[in-house]
């Protein structure tokens, strides 16, 4: 049973089509990437999901039924724009919004302290929010969204501002999320942190669906025509090498892509007979790579 | 209905702990006793209250008889058989109590020689009362205090009589006849509904007093919906809400929560008065008997909720437009204005509340809390116009809370400028 299902949802303000006759659905388990540009249609998307605007046409299926209010008591929602009451305890606060979302008071007092002990800040339970420093913020944050132990979670924009400890740490509950079963959707337009997490995408630009389904077949149909190079000398072989169609120098380490039709062979010939070679891999290509290309194709 | 309980109590809870509230609770009454008490304490506190005065005329039986006006509407004061309205009035504005001597030396020096003492604080006034300035009646009263027009206007009053008395006796009176044609008439107000109809001039107090009650609530509670919402949206904790309770949900909750505190604020304010003064009520129980019926009360609170509901959900539509304290600043007093013309017209609806203004402004639902309030309370209209005027507010509350509803669930998630009145027409419009 698909967690959501899409059907040809349409959502525009005035003459501006934000989300243009989107269709996908995300399967029980799945860990969904909602990837996009900044003002792709992301957060409209979302937003239709849990109920905050209402499409103006097509359905959305919550938890195997046609959307309702009382389903998102099993959703968890991390919005893109953070937030929380300034001068209210943590523990108040998380009890508040656990309440909201059907818990009783005890039970969320009592996940909440289990959640803070876990994430380190079981300390900070009785501070206000404003004494708090924003990783710790964001660490209550991510607590507020699961606290009621959702089937479904949607993060938006979950990695961003922060710092490489916290990014770890959340990237290790949702690993843990996922092995339970829940049901993950990740929204960025930072592919290169979701493309370990993601088992299926949906990329949207302008509103409009332009690839999706399953990660690895998406990869492995845009082939392997990306070869990492670890070198030790000149770089000059990559100019004006019909082999490369682009590369990316790092100085003695490399990314290039091969022109249509070029063999990786004759190019590692032509690397080893100018400098030498410490690794020569053929790649399949970034997210970001395909996410770049196939976005830069439909805006032109 | 379980998300508009939690958020309501979230509400009520934090702000009843909030120091501000606390602030608020006790800083407005001692600021009211401090309007209203402490100028008079002020007032009467005089240099030891003791202070010595010369009255100088040609015989002794005139300053005599000034004298003992003066000591003796000084006696009043502290004596508790004087409880004619007149002596009452004036023994409390006569608080500085005077050592008065007497001389007849009615001499040019002498008059160069008690400014000069006076002027030396030596002495604290001279009376010059000359035959001339008798009969001119035009006395001349020498202190250093001129401005103490209290304690001049008494004394001028006493001095009158002094004279007026002293005029009589020479005329051949005995004292009793001067007593008794000096005697002041009481004129006693009367309602025609009798002799058990409260006190007008009571009655136009009371009602000012809960007329400003009411809109020092309304208007105090409703802008601290809209800067909670502000609060809100600015913090951003919006969206996390919204994901699962409903904007409506959050509306309503946020409205019920702190009017739930205004009405305990104004709930422990009531309590305190009536302790504080349970002795003066006793007193006045008669007087306030009729005043306070059960009937001004019940409407009292109709009125109070349905203009407090009704303005606090305007000021949260207001609150989710803007996004700073400053836009709300300048929309608040937009919102508010139909409250503050009803208090400007307030005295006048007093005076005529069968006026064609008044029966408009109890029609008008922004304006018919505090006006029709009024109304019942100085001359209670016909039922079916209270009921017509309840009928439209309540009908207007039901469009405004659709309406405002509307603007809410667009607004809370608008940031950016503020929205012109075309941007809000749309956002009633989006589904």
């Amino acid at each position: 049973m698909p967690t959501i299902e899409l059907n040809k949802v349409r959502k525009s303000y005035d003459h501006f089509v934000a989300v243009n006759d989107l269709t996908f659905s995300i399967e029980q388990g799945q860990v969904f990437g909602l990837l996009g540009p900044n003002g792709a249609g992301k957060t409209s998307t979302i937003r239709m999901m849990i109920g905050i605007t209402a499409p103006d046409s097509g359905s959305i299926n919550l938890l195997g039924q046609p959307f309702a209010r009382k389903s998102l008591q099993k959703v968890g929602y991390l919005p893109e724009e953070r937030g929380l009451y300034k001068k209210m305890k943590i523990s108040d606060q998380l009890v508040f919004l656990g309440e909201l979302h059907g818990m009783s008071a005890a039970h969320a007092r009592q996940q909440a302290l289990a959640w803070c002990q876990r994430l380190e800040i079981d300390a900070w339970l009785e501070k206000k929010v404003e004494e708090l420093s924003k990783g710790m913020q964001q660490k209550i944050q991510f607590i507020a969204a699961l606290l009621h132990d959702p089937e479904f979670i949607i993060m938006d924009e979950p990695f961003f501002g922060l710092d490489p400890v916290n990014a770890t740490l959340l990237k290790d509950v949702m690993l843990d999320l996922k092995k339970k079963g829940k049901t993950i959707l990740f929204s960025t337009h930072r592919m290169d942190q979701v493309e370990k997490l993601c088992d299926a995408i949906c990329l949207i630009n302008q509103g409009t669906a332009v690839l999706q389904g399953d990660l690895k077949t998406i990869k492995s149909g845009y082939g392997k025509r990306n070869v990492q190079i670890e070198y030790e000398g000149n770089g000059d072989f990559l100019e004006k090498n019909p082999l490369v169609s682009a590369y990316n120098n790092y100085g003695n380490y490399v990314e290039v892509r091969l022109a249509p039709g070029a063999d990786a062979q004759e190019l590692l010939h032509m690397v080893a007979g100018n400098s030498r070679v410490n690794k020569f891999e053929l790649m399949e290509p970034s997210l970001e790579e395909i996410f770049i290309n196939t976005v830069g194709k439909t805006n032109a | 209905m379980r998300n508009i309980w939690i958020i309501a109590r979230r509400e009520y809870l934090e702000r009843v702990r909030s120091r501000s509230f606390v602030i608020m609770t006790f800083l407005i009454p001692a600021l009211m006793f401090g309007v209203s008490v402490v100028p008079t304490m002020l007032a009467n506190r005089g240099e030891n209250g003791v202070k010595r005065m010369v009255v100088v005329a040609a015989d002794r039986d005139t300053a005599e008889m000034i004298r003992s006006r003066i000591e003796q509407e000084q006696d009043q004061e502290k004596s508790p058989l004087s409880n004619t309205r007149q002596s009452r009035r004036k023994s409390s504005e006569l608080p500085i109590h005077f050592t008065v001597e007497v001389s007849t030396n009615t001499a040019e020096a002498e008059r160069t020689a008690l400014t000069e003492k006076v002027r030396l604080k030596e002495l604290d006034g001279f009376l010059w009362a000359t035959p001339d300035a008798i009969a001119a009646k035009k006395l001349v009263f020498v202190t250093r205090d001129v401005s103490s027009f209290i304690e001049n206007g008494v004394l001028a009053q006493t001095i009158s009589d002094a004279l007026r008395r002293h005029a009589l006796k020479s005329k051949g009176l005995t004292d009793d006849d001067i007593e008794s044609a000096l005697q002041a008439v009481e004129v006693d107000a009367q309602s025609p509904l009798g002799k058990n109809a409260p006190n007008p001039q009571i009655m136009f107090l009371a009602t000012l007093g809960m007329v400003m009650v009411m809109y020092m609530t309304v208007l105090l509670y409703g802008i601290n919906v809209m800067r909670s919402i502000l609060e809100e949206k600015t913090s951003r904790i919006m969206e996390v809400m919204l994901s699962t309770a409903s904007a409506r949900d959050m509306m309503a909750g946020k409205i019920l929560g702190v009017g739930a505190v205004g009405l305990t604020q104004v709930g422990i304010w009531a309590l305190a008065a009536g302790i504080f003064s349970a002795g003066t009520l006793a007193a006045t129980a008669g007087m306030i008997k009729g005043v306070l019926s059960v009937k001004l009360l019940v409407f009292f609170s109709i009125y109070f909720l349905l203009g407090y509901v009704l303005y606090s959900t305007l000021c949260a539509a207001v609150g989710s437009m803007v996004n700073s304290e400053q836009e709300a600043q300048q929309m608040q007093f937009l919102v508010m204005m139909p409250m503050i013309l009803s208090i400007v017209f307030i005295v006048n609806i007093f005076q005529h509340p069968s006026s064609p203004i008044a029966l408009f402004g109890s029609m008008f639902p922004f304006t018919a809390p505090l006006v029709m309030f009024s109304r019942i309370a100085m001359q209670t209209p016909p039922w079916w116009e209270i009921a017509i005027s309840i009928g439209i507010m309540v009908a207007t509350i039901y469009g405004m809370v659709l309406l405002c509803g509307r603007i809410y669930r667009v607004g809370i998630l608008m940031y950016g400028k503020k929205p012109n009145l075309p941007e809000i027409m749309k956002w009633i419009k989006y589904a």
